[in-house]
């Protein structure tokens, strides 16, 4: 076994979150039929969920005990700027997604990433960024048949216009 | 015989063997290139060959399965990344043969032994899987219960660096899986009143989150870190090389299908298991261990391609996983109308010879891509992860999107995928999470059918353990494979092990606590 493993930032908090979610959860199990039998509903959730309180609480217990890591910071190691701004562009293209989407939504998504992370060029990003979405979409909308929300383009129109003029079936 | 004939239809439909052609060469990139494993591209891929027919979608699967395992080794050799967990090991001995200048070398030997240990591996699996269904034909439903224990236990703790921390994440994989309506009674289960949660989470949501964005997000700390060229020299070995480790690739082979055929353990326990295993019977290698020794190539590379037949073992007959990709594999499976477990064997052998076939031609397919193609391949490891990261971002949403159009699922995906960031982070193993969902089921089920047939009676179930010498077995397997991995048995292991070498100098105790 590794020696004792140095308690990250944040990591108590962490862990006493999943311990009162767990809680919360076998508490949860135990309204579904209680007690009332072995073979109920309710017996392997009220099982799994008793199972994650003792393991959290140890975990906790041990995590608390254990010595913070020298030099960490929550803003560098656990969540540092790059994470939390990609969580909530996740979020944003989630959201845009179905009224604006798929090809807008996932442009602005790409150019926004790959400019910030590069730190080349906005021509550089945008260029990269058409390139992939082509090929994403080449390969998911037409050899896979995915559907994806249309939004704001007119994509059947287009496409049904480029097997026209192309005679290509695709 | 009619059955048989099953293991050519990848070979005689153009289609088909092009799909497996196409899924291995992007199985080894996909597995090649750090960031992206093997578990994401067939939790993103389940998603997209949705709408497909069975046999191109499992074609698929099974070339990115077979070449994934084989991928991570890759830039093990090149940049001491292990593309995938099976290939920690390789990178030990493998970096230091790169620093030498001998990527090439290895990077050929490792190729020549995956295909060995990949066909030692299918040839089993062809072999054992109709006998260990049959067998299990006269399963009971507490056999399977304790099955899946066992596979949960297995996972839960030797993947993970804390026994704790595994059974949690199994725990909570269990709970998830029993989420919304009760097949059995239909009481709501975990639904807080939401018509969103009646149906269940989704199985692919909380997979592509688990290891599609929550690991898209750990890159965001590595983005500036770029890739060391190593010069690459001849790479197809001599023949006089592949001859003198065959003897030790065949035990190493052995040792990896057994591995794998367990369940709940895959690829990467039984290349370090293999590793400690060369270590052990190798009397004068040409170069020490961990110094860039081949026979340390040779092992885990030909135990972790054999452990993927070995892992469809308990795949196809009883309908267990044996790791986190065929855990994948059988929803996978699920989505297609298939039902993983005996009955499948009984009611579409031909299913399980086309499986076959595919391992087969992917495997020949690894072999003829690992040897060529090593300038295109440099190219695409060095991908920058600006552009990476994104693209991986993009592929999730779009594939939890695509399943059941839905936006919910994204909305899930991408809790999943934040929550296991953290849990990556704190150091929660993400395997047991997606086993548990897997199994949940299973668990559940035949839990409560045992205890009904038993009238409700604890004492009959035990009982019935008791005078079942099958169920016996499993029990005790259960019972020993816990306590062995608790701490005062390891504690007592250790002394123990101190003890001896202590009476025979000669011969050291052995370190490594896989």
């Amino acid at each position: 076994m590794a020696a004792r493993r140095a308690r990250r930032p944040g990591e108590a908090v962490f862990t006493a979150l999943l311990l009162v979610a767990s809680l919360f959860l076998l508490w949860s199990a135990y309204g579904i039929s209680g007690f009332e039998s072995l073979s109920s509903p309710g017996a392997v959730p009220m099982a799994t969920t008793l199972a994650m309180v003792v393991t959290a609480a140890i975990v906790l217990f041990k995590t608390a005990r254990a010595p913070a890591a020298e030099g960490e910071k929550l803003g560098r190691d656990v969540l540092p700027p790059a994470v939390a701004i990609f969580a909530v562009m996740l979020l944003a293209y989630a959201v845009l997604l179905e009224p604006l989407g798929f090809l807008p939504t996932s442009l602005l998504f790409l150019v926004l990433a790959i400019k910030l992370l590069s730190k080349g060029s906005w021509l550089h990003a945008g260029a990269i960024s058409l390139l992939s979405l082509f090929l994403i979409y080449v390969l998911f909308r037409i050899v896979f048949t995915v559907l994806m929300p249309a939004g704001i383009v007119p994509e059947g129109e287009i496409l049904s216009w480029i097997r026209n003029v192309t005679g290509v079936r695709f | 015989m009619e059955n048989f004939l099953a293991f050519f239809t990848v070979f005689t439909h153009p289609e088909l063997f092009a799909l497996v052609a196409l899924g291995t060469f992007a199985g080894v990139y996909v597995g090649a290139i750090p960031g992206l494993s093997v578990t994401m591209a067939v939790s993103i891929l389940i998603s997209f060959t949705f709408s497909w027919d069975v046999l191109p979608a499992i074609a698929l699967m099974i070339g990115i399965y077979m070449g994934g395992v084989y991928g991570g080794s890759r830039t093990a050799i090149l940049l001491n990344i292990p593309g995938a967990p099976s290939a920690i090991a390789t990178a030990l001995d493998g970096y230091p043969m790169a620093q030498r200048g001998q990527a090439g070398e290895a990077i050929g030997i490792t190729t020549v032994m995956s295909f060995i240990g990949g066909f030692v591996g299918i040839a089993v699996l062809a072999a054992a899987a109709p006998f260990v269904s049959n067998f299990a034909l006269s399963f009971q439903p507490r056999d399977y219960m304790l099955l899946a224990v066992l596979g949960l236990l297995l996972v839960g703790s030797l993947a993970g660096e804390s026994l704790v921390k595994g059974i949690f994440c199994g725990a909570l994989g269990l709970m998830l899986g029993t989420v919304g309506m009760d097949p059995l009674t239909f009481t709501q289960r975990f639904t807080f009143d939401l018509p969103l949660l009646q149906s269940g989470i989704s199985f692919i949501a909380v997979m592509i989150g688990l290891f599609g964005v929550s690991e898209a997000l750990s890159q965001l700390h590595h983005v500036d870190k770029t890739a060391v060229r190593q010069k690459i020299s001849r790479i197809v070995p001599s023949l006089s090389t592949v001859r003198k480790h065959l003897p030790l690739s065949l035990q190493t082979s052995s040792l990896g299908v057994l591995i794998g055929a367990l369940p709940g353990t895959g690829g990467d326990i039984a290349a370090l298991m293999a590793y400690d295993h060369a270590k052990r019977v190798t009397r004068n290698p040409e170069r020490e261990f961990g110094d860039g020794a081949i026979e340390g190539l040779v092992a885990p590379e030909t135990a972790n391609n054999a452990a993927v037949g070995g892992a469809f073992i308990p795949m196809m007959t009883l309908g267990i996983p044996g790791d986190a990709v065929t855990a994948i594999m059988i929803g996978a499976l699920f989505i297609h109308g298939l039902n993983p477990g005996p009955m499948l064997m009984v009611e579409q052998p031909d299913m399980f010879w086309f499986i076959v076939g595919g391992l087969v031609l992917a495997n020949c397919c690894m072999l003829l891509f690992g040897l060529t193609g090593i300038k295109l391949f440099v190219k695409i490891v060095e991908m920058p992860r600006a552009v990476l990261v994104p693209l991986i971002m993009l592929l999730s949403i779009v594939g939890a999107y695509a399943v059941n159009n839905s936006i919910t699922d994204v909305y899930w995906m991408l809790g999943f995928g934040v929550f296991g960031y953290f849990l990556k982070l704190y150091g929660y193993p993400l395997g047991p999470i997606i086993l548990g969902v897997i199994l949940s089921r299973l668990l559940d089920d035949n839990w409560r059918r045992a205890i009904l047939s038993e009238r409700g009676s604890l004492e009959g179930f035990f009982m019935g353990i008791l005078t079942s010498p099958l169920s016996l077995v499993l029990f005790l397997s259960v019972i020993f494979i816990f306590v062995s991995q608790t701490p005062p048995w390891k504690r007592w292991r250790k002394r123990r092990e101190a003890l001896r070498a202590k009476i025979d100098p000669a011969k050291p105790a052995s370190e490594e606590s896989v």
